[in-house]
C-alpha cells in the first residue's frame, strides 16, 4: 500500500482486484440466477392455469379399524364353535385361509397379538405413550379367549400359525423331552422382547459399550411378515424360508418353541374352562388320534391343554368322529390325515 | 379319563376367574390412556431428512413420500430439487442431472408456454408415489434459500399399514415422527 500511494498513483493490489472481481461475478450470476429462474412465491399465471392441491389420504376410517376387531372376535368365536362342537377340520382349514387372507395378505400381518406384546409393555412402562385401541383389543381378545376356550386363536385365527399348518406335509414325531425343552425358548424370547420394548439394552463393561434403544424385537424377526407383504429385508425372508421348509417336516415349530405369545397362551389355557377333550365315552382308545397329532400334544391318548394348538386333526382322523358326522370311517375328508 | 375332583376344578376355576380379572383390570388401565384416532406423521420442524425414512419402514417400499406443496412452490425452472444444478449442462443451458434417485419427481411445463427457451418457461412438478421411496433428496434440496421448503415427507396413510408399532418413529434420530390427531396435524397432547 505504502509503494503505491508514494507512486502517486492509486493502485489495488492484483490479489484484492482479483478478489473483488470475483466476488461480482459471482453476485451478478447469483443474482441473474434468482431473477431468472428462482420464484420466491408461485408465478401469476393470469388464470390460464388453476393450482392442483396436493392430496392427503386419510388414515384408515373408524369403521375399518372395528371391522378388524370385529373379524378377530368372529373368528375367535367360529374357531371355539368349530373346534370345541363341530370338530370339523375342513372348517378349521377354510377358517385358517380366511385368516391368512385376511390378516396375512390383506393387512399385511399388523397389527398382530404376538406383536402387540411389545405395545403393551411399552405403555405400562412408559405413561406417555399412547396405545391404541386396536391393540388392547388384539392383544387381551385370544388371552381372555384362551381361558375360555383355550387356544382357539392358535388354531384358527393366527395366519403366522395357519400358514404352519397349511404347509405341514409330514410331520415328525419330535421326542417329547426335546420339545418340552424347546418350548422353553419362548419364555427367554419373550423376555427379551419384552425387554427390548420397554427399556431396551444400555451396556457398559469397561470400555466395551453397547447401546440399542427401544426396539421391537418380535417384529424385527418376524419370518411369516415377508411373506405376507411379499417384500422385506434379507434376514427375514431367511428365517420364513428356514421356517417354512422346516415347517413341512416339523409341525409348527414356530408356535411351539419361539412364539411369546404362545407361550403366555399356553400358561393361560391350562386352566381354560373348555378344550379339546378326548373322552373314552365318545372315542374308542385307538391311539389314532395320537398319531395325527403333528404337535406332539397328546399324552397318554389325553389332549394336553397347553400344548394343543387346537387343529382338529385328531377329530378328523378318529373313525368314531367321522361316523358321528355321517363320514365313512376313514374317508370323505378332505384331509386325508397321515396315520403310521 | 378320570373327573377331575371338586378341589382341583375350584382351584382352576378361581385361575380362571383371577385371569379374566387381571386381564381386564388391565385392558381397562390401558383403554384409560389409549387414543382412538391418534396416527404418526412427520412433523416437517423437525425432520432433516436423514434417509431412515426409506429403510426403516416395515414395507419394502416406505409408505412415507414426498409431497409438493403447489401453493408454496415457485413453478421454477431451475428447480433445485429436480435437477441436480452442479451437473453437466445440456447445449440449452439446463443441468443434466437429476436429484431424485427413483426419477419420482415429475414436471411438465404449465402455463404460457415459450417453446423456443425452456428458462422462460413455468414447471408442475408432481412426487411420482408409485416411485417415491421417501428417500427425502429433493426436501432437502427444496429448503430455503435454495428453495421455497414447498416438499416435504409425509406418511401417506394410504400405504401405512398401521403396524403394532411404527417402526421410523423408533428409528428417528430427531423425534419428527409425532402422533396427531385426526383431522388435523395438530401434534398430540402425550406425545413419545
Amino acid at each position: 500500500m505504502t509503494a503505491s500511494v508514494s507512486n502517486g498513483r492509486h493502485r489495488v493490489p492484483a490479489r484484492t482486484r482479483n478478489l473483488w472481481l470475483l466476488l461480482l461475478v459471482v453476485a451478478a450470476l447469483a443474482s441473474s440466477v434468482v431473477s431468472a429462474q428462482y420464484q420466491k412465491k408461485p408465478p401469476d399465471f393470469g388464470g390460464v392455469y388453476s393450482f392442483p392441491s396436493p392430496t392427503h389420504p386419510e388414515p384408515r376410517a373408524d369403521w375399518v379399524r372395528t371391522l378388524d376387531v370385529s373379524l378377530l372376535v368372529a373368528g375367535l368365536g367360529v374357531a371355539a364353535w368349530i373346534i370345541l362342537k363341530r370338530r370339523s377340520r375342513d372348517a378349521l382349514l377354510l377358517l385358517n385361509i380366511g385368516a391368512i387372507a385376511y390378516f396375512g395378505f390383506y393387512r399385511k400381518g399388523c397389527i398382530c397379538p404376538i406383536g402387540a406384546i411389545q405395545n403393551v409393555t411399552l405403555a405400562l412402562v412408559d405413561s406417555r405413550y399412547m396405545i391404541s385401541f386396536g391393540v388392547i383389543a388384539f392383544f387381551f381378545l385370544p388371552l381372555a379367549a384362551a381361558l375360555l376356550v383355550g387356544r382357539v386363536f392358535c388354531g384358527g385365527v393366527c395366519p403366522l400359525g395357519a400358514v404352519q399348518d397349511l404347509v405341514l406335509l409330514r410331520p415328525l414325531k419330535i421326542p417329547e423331552k426335546l420339545d418340552r425343552a424347546l418350548g422353553w425358548l419362548r419364555y427367554v424370547y419373550l423376555g427379551l422382547a419384552v425387554w427390548f420394548a420397554g427399556w431396551g439394552l444400555h451396556l457398559a463393561i469397561g470400555s466395551w459399550k453397547i447401546d440399542v434403544g427401544r426396539r421391537f424385537l418380535i417384529c424385527e424377526w418376524d419370518p411369516f411378515i415377508g411373506l405376507f407383504r411379499i417384500s422385506g429385508p434379507f434376514h427375514m425372508l431367511a428365517i420364513g424360508a428356514v421356517f417354512i421348509v422346516g415347517g413341512m417336516v416339523i409341525g409348527r415349530p414356530y408356535c411351539r418353541w419361539l412364539c411369546p405369545y404362545g407361550g403366555l397362551l399356553s400358561i393361560l389355557s391350562r386352566v381354560s374352562w373348555k378344550n379339546v377333550v378326548i373322552t373314552p365315552d365318545k372315542e374308542l382308545d385307538c391311539g389314532l388320534c395320537a398319531n395325527s397329532c403333528p404337535y406332539g400334544a397328546i399324552h397318554n391318548l389325553r389332549a394336553d391343554r397347553a400344548s394343543c394348538l387346537a387343529c382338529a386333526r385328531c377329530y378328523a382322523s378318529c373313525p368314531r368322529e367321522l361316523e358321528h358326522h355321517g363320514h365313512p370311517a376313514g374317508g370323505g375328508s378332505l384331509i386325508q390325515v397321515q396315520r403310521r | 379319563m378320570i373327573e377331575k375332583s371338586t378341589r382341583r376344578r375350584f382351584i382352576e376355576g378361581s385361575c380362571r376367574l383371577l385371569g379374566l380379572v387381571t386381564l381386564g383390570g388391565t385392558a381397562g388401565l390401558l383403554t384409560e390412556r389409549a387414543s382412538a384416532n391418534a396416527v404418526y406423521q412427520v412433523d416437517p420442524g423437525k425432520c432433516k431428512t436423514c434417509d431412515l425414512c426409506r429403510t426403516s419402514c416395515v414395507l419394502s417400499l416406505s409408505a412415507v413420500k414426498a409431497v409438493n406443496d403447489f401453493e408454496k412452490c415457485g413453478y421454477c425452472m431451475l428447480c433445485p430439487a429436480f435437477m441436480d444444478v452442479m451437473s453437466k449442462p445440456d447445449e440449452k443451458g439446463v443441468p443434466t442431472g437429476k436429484v431424485c434417485p427413483q426419477d419420482a419427481l415429475k414436471r411438465k411445463v404449465v402455463g404460457k408456454v415459450d417453446a423456443d427457451d425452456p428458462n422462460n418457461n413455468y414447471y408442475e412438478y408432481v412426487v411420482d408415489e408409485a416411485r417415491c421411496d421417501g428417500c427425502g433428496k429433493c426436501v432437502k434440496a427444496c429448503l430455503p434459500p435454495a428453495g421455497n421448503g414447498s416438499l416435504r415427507l409425509e406418511i401417506r396413510y394410504s400405504r401405512c399399514v398401521e403396524c403394532n408399532e411404527c417402526a421410523i418413529r423408533i428409528a428417528c434420530p430427531d423425534s419428527a415422527i409425532v402422533r396427531v390427531f385426526v383431522p388435523g396435524i395438530a401434534p398430540a397432547k402425550h406425545d413419545l
